[in-house]
């Protein structure tokens, strides 16, 4: 736990940090290959402590921040890229192109 | 504000554009390789084509590669030393050799990897190795091929001709003016950018992004229930307005829409893509709401050819298809936010990310192969337009146009 330790007011969220997924292309393949209970459940234990998250969040700036801060980040993020899952279509993928497909390119200068 | 019902309108779009006709159109021009040829050569060598934006090269230095299969090249584009941008064929005056390899990058000369020629940021030839081995060469002549190259809110465009017909302003003319002050600046701090090639032609492609139509049916799971209303089930649009050689769609919005959990939060800390919040069409320059409807959602720039820039008052997309064969494309979607003061705010970006992705790449997308195969099967010659597809219509007659030239 202690490289995936999460802020200590949010510690009851640690059954969920196999979602706390650094990329789009790990997200989106969790959620592909995931059951619609297993999304289910991560979607209802997230979104009912959500009033709590970002509050939190939102004192962060998004640059950097502590690494227990960004596995709360990965979480929240991973509710948003479920979230259609649950909220639209009522399966894990949308009727078409496999979005796996998709190469995301970063175009702004790393720098930034 | 004008109002939709479900009767039928009194005056059709089309009626605006008489010349245009109503018939069927040819199925020919998506699947021939001959027609794909002669657009290449009247079309994507002639005309001004969005590569991308000043953001991604802010100091000078900075660059990226565009690679251009449809004009047969490969550009550079880079921040000099004059802050200017500027545009080079991305290959070397010794043996031809592609210059830059990398994707984007920053530097102060570009070497060429094969023998170390060395080019500055103006493109000029700097240092050739063991010069003195060479024959009566003219370094002066010898720099980085430029290409025109211009910015239009930030949008750089370039042009393979050697000597374009028209400036970038000139091309975009009406149309382009009609969305000049929008603030795109400020609002293409951050961006999420993906590519994918499809087995398609570059107008299937296109052609999704030119009516909107489909969005009660392909998107009626996902973002659909954004659009159409009860007394506008089809979403038909406020309005359809052509600017040769480009056009221009505005969107209505359903404002009695009530969004899921997850969008609820999203929406509490961060600006949406495409939603009715952040910043005021108020005061906007016209083409951003053109009839001045309070159920207003979105506008298109439907940029000749193969290029769409869609505003709202929830930040900026751009759409760019990019013909690799007549049955190939690379297709380019980008969403532009302002960058995030917090991670909160980052949630919201992610949300709109994510949705996107479903409601837009994944069911837009999705059509693209499968209309491709369909349309090659040689089933059918023709496809039929309704009025509110006046803009795949126009976009086909402007093609002609110009391959008639």
């Amino acid at each position: 736990m202690t490289e995936r330790q999460l802020p200590e007011a949010f510690l009851d969220l640690a059954p969920y940090l196999e979602w706390a997924l650094p990329t789009e292309r790990e997200r989106r393949s969790k959620r592909a290959t995931s059951s619609m209970a297993q999304i289910k459940t991560f979607y209802d234990g997230m979104l009912a402590r959500m009033d709590a998250v970002l509050p939190y969040l939102g004192k962060f700036p998004p640059e950097n921040p502590p690494p227990d801060v960004q596995q709360l980040f990965l979480l929240a993020t991973a509710l948003a890229e479920i979230a259609p899952a649950i909220e639209m279509f009522g399966e894990q993928t949308a009727l078409g192109l496999d979005v796996l497909r998709l190469t995301p390119i970063d175009i702004y200068p790393a720098r930034r | 504000m004008h109002a939709r019902t479900q009767e039928p309108r009194d005056n059709r779009w089309h009626d605006r554009y008489p010349h245009l006709g109503t018939g069927p159109i040819p199925i020919e021009p998506y699947v021939s390789p001959e027609f794909f040829e002669r657009e290449r050569e009247k079309i994507f060598r002639k005309v001004w084509l969005n590569v991308g934006r000043v953001e991604q090269i802010p100091a000078q230095g900075d660059y990226f590669v565009k690679d251009l299969d449809i004009c047969r090249t490969s550009l550079l584009i880079v921040r000099g030393e004059d802050g200017q941008v500027h545009a080079f064929h991305n290959m070397c005056s010794h043996r031809g050799n592609r210059v830059v390899w990398d994707a984007k990058g920053s530097c102060q000369a570009f070497a060429c990897k094969y023998h170390c020629w060395t080019y500055g940021l103006n493109g000029a030839l700097k240092t050739i190795p063991d010069e003195r081995r060479f024959f009566d060469l003219d370094k002066k002549t010898l720099g980085l091929t430029p290409v025109a190259v211009d910015v239009w809110e930030g949008f750089i465009f370039i042009n393979v001709d050697p000597q374009p017909a028209q400036s970038l302003k000139e091309y975009l003319g009406e149309v382009g003016a009609s969305f000049t002050g929008y603030p795109f600046g400020e609002l293409a701090t951050a961006c999420f950018s993906w590519q994918v090639e499809v087995k398609a032609n570059w107008k299937v492609g296109k052609d999704a992004f030119q009516e909107v139509y489909h969005i009660f049916s392909l998107h009626s799971r996902s973002t659909g229930r954004m659009f159409a209303t009860p007394s506008n089930p089809y979403l038909n649009a406020h309005e359809l307005a052509l600017f040769d050689p480009h056009a221009r769609i505005s969107v209505p919005a359903n404002v009695a829409w009530q969004p899921t959990p997850v969008e609820a939060l999203a929406k509490r800390c961060g600006i949406l893509t495409l939603q009715k919040q952040g910043i005021s069409s108020r005061g906007m320059p016209p083409g951003v709401n053109p009839t001045g409807a309070q159920d207003w959602s979105f506008s298109g720039f439907n940029c000749f050819p193969n290029g769409a820039i869609f505003v709202s008052e929830g930040g900026f997309l751009t759409h760019t298809f990019w013909p690799l064969a007549v049955d190939r494309t690379l297709w380019e979607a980008r969403i532009y936010f302002p960058k995030a003061k917090t991670l909160a705010e980052r949630f919201s970006q992610e949300y709109s990310r994510s949705t996107f992705l479903d409601g837009v790449m994944a069911e837009d997308g999705g059509i693209f192969e499968k209309t491709q195969t369909m349309l090659g099967s040689g089933a059918k010659q023709q496809l039929y337009l309704s009025d509110e597809e006046l803009l795949i219509r126009h976009h086909h007659q402007v093609i002609a146009n110009y391959l008639n030239a």
